[in-house]
């Protein structure tokens, strides 16, 4: 393993009681790579992610992030430098804070100050016009709080988003605007990403790497040259690559 | 269309659902016309086209204060529009009935599944509970449920998605329907499990001679699943086309839906982004 992975993830347990859900797995991030995790429910694939960013601290094994060995309980430092975005903007959003509020209030927790121009730059960058600035989500599409969202993880300006599903909750067109900006937002900032999803063509697109799980354990590796040659090595990632290019009938 | 040739079993024309709200009148369906046959049609469109509530209004399911109106709703001849409630009511579930999108909330939490599916059967048919019961017990067999004498007693937090899905299926072939309407039945599972669900669906439509209406925002799935798809914006049909062309789509909606999914065999830096015309809904 070498030893300046953006990401080092070495023999991860994860139990939730008498299930055992993440086991021995292994894996490393380079910085500035984006790195897939693709696995149906069930697979421990947001656990994983959850694990990394902190939320889950009933976890064995080592984490190395930025050159740090993780601790289960992370420090402020580390919410500077790796950031979340989940899945549901509809969930992930506080339906009473607006717009602003959501994005003032990480950079109060950290005493940036200048806030005010941190949030307009942050706003900026995702593409909202300011004017959406003192709204409330419900007044929001399902694409525009996404980007809130986002927003809401760039402001404190980290070197590693963990993405969870960012755009499963949206309709394609929308979709295609999230995944371009994150693309885009990757390459201006050196990000280092690691995207959990279930749609392996999403994963194609925007991974470098990905890696297959089911049942809690890494399944194969493979770069996106692979994954577009339909070439895996493993029958369950070949059988994961079938069934996502739609239905067959038989004869 | 080729619906007509063997006459249909639905015929649709100006299908209209407005929703009357303190605001303003809403118009989710606006002018829809299509007619089914014994086929798989498939009804595609993004969140807010109308997809959904299409197949509700055909059931009669559209909530207050949602008004459906049509120049022409036939259901083998029978004229919907005029048809009271009650009538309709009887034609829900016995003649059209409608798989829904997530087995989690469409089941009811505090019965057994094999109960529901009985319950199904008993309120279109005249039967005992042991006939019931039998019947249920071959259309669990019928959705490929391994051991239906253990799954029948099952409630249905008990049983997975996959299978929710099936039981939910079976219930609503037991009445056998001429036409079944499934709304995103299988967008809660994963890919592997949707592909079974499918399978079993398509069998059954296929076998029985059904009609199906596919509504999903799939644009894949419904190309590699349907005879023919009707591609929804606004609550307006952009364009209708064997499903085998969807590639060959000319609509330019239809073509910038497929433009922005990302595709394995063909990577892009950038992928397209759609450019909505208000003209389309002119």
């Amino acid at each position: 393993m070498s030893t300046n992975s953006a990401i080092n993830v070495d023999k991860l347990n994860v139990s939730f009681g008498d299930s055992h859900v993440v086991k021995d797995l292994s894996f490393a991030v380079e910085p500035g790579e984006s790195y897939g995790i693709v696995g149906e429910s069930g697979s421990g694939k947001s656990t994983v992610l959850r694990v990394l960013a902190g939320l889950n601290r009933d976890w064995s094994g080592e984490v190395d992030i930025l050159g740090k060995r993780q601790p289960k309980v992370r420090d402020k430092a580390f919410y500077r430098a790796v950031q979340m975005v989940f899945q549901d903007p509809y969930g992930s959003l506080h339906p009473k804070k607006t717009v602003d509020d959501t994005l003032a209030e990480p950079l109060a927790i950290h005493g940036i100050r200048d806030a005010e121009a941190k949030i307009s730059r942050a706003m900026q960058d995702v593409g909202l016009p300011t004017s959406f600035r003192f709204r409330y989500p419900h007044q929001l599409s399902g694409g525009q709080r996404q980007r809130v969202a986002i927003a809401r993880a760039l402001v404190l300006e980290p070197t590693i988003l963990l993405l969870d599903e960012p755009t499963s909750a949206l309709d394609v067109s929308i979709q295609a605007e999230v995944l371009n900006l994150l693309q885009a937002l990757r390459h201006e900032r050196k990000l280092t990403y690691i995207l959990v999803s279930h749609d392996l063509a999403v994963v194609g697109h925007m991974c470098e790497r990905l890696l297959v799980m089911q049942f809690g354990r890494g399944v194969e590796e493979m770069t996106a040259a692979t994954l577009a040659a339909r070439a895996p090595q493993t029958a369950y990632a070949q059988q994961l690559l079938t069934a996502s290019e739609g239905f067959r009938r038989a004869g | 269309m080729n619906a007509t040739a063997d006459q249909a079993l639905l015929t649709l024309d100006d299908l209209r659902v407005d929703f009357h709200t303190p605001t303003g009148i809403v118009n989710a369906v606006r002018g829809l016309s299509f007619s089914l046959g014994r086929e798989r049609l498939g009804i595609v469109g993004e969140s807010g086209s109308g997809k959904s509530m299409t197949g509700r209004a055909i059931l009669d399911l559209i909530p207050h204060p949602g008004v459906v109106s049509a120049k022409r709703m036939e259901f083998r001849g029978k004229d919907l529009t005029t048809m009271d409630k009650a009538s309709r009511r009887k034609l829900r579930g016995r003649h059209i009935s409608m798989v829904m999108q997530d087995p989690k909330f469409s089941l009811n939490p505090v019965q057994t599944v094999g109960d529901q599916i009985a319950e199904a059967y008993r309120v279109h048919h005249k039967a005992s509970a042991r006939e019931a019961k039998e019947r249920s017990l071959s259309m669990l067999e019928a959705v490929q449920i391994r051991e239906p004498g253990r799954v029948y007693d099952l409630y249905p937090h008990e049983v997975s998605g996959g299978m929710g899905q099936r039981v939910m299926i079976a219930m609503m072939l037991i009445a056998e329907p001429e036409i079944l309407i499934a709304d995103e039945p299988t967008s809660a599972l994963d890919v592997t499990v949707q592909l079974q669900v499918l399978k079993i669906l398509d069998d059954l439509v296929t076998s029985r001679g059904m009609g199906l209406i596919f509504i999903s925002h799939d644009l894949h799935l419904v190309k590699s699943f349907c005879d023919r798809v009707i591609v929804m914006y606004g609550g307006k049909a952009m364009e209708t086309l064997p499903a085998s062309e969807l590639d060959r789509a000319q609509h330019p909606y239809t073509r910038g839906l497929l433009g922005c999914l990302p595709d394995l065999d063909h990577p892009r830096e950038k992928l397209a982004t759609l450019n909505r015309d208000p003209a389309w809904l002119a």
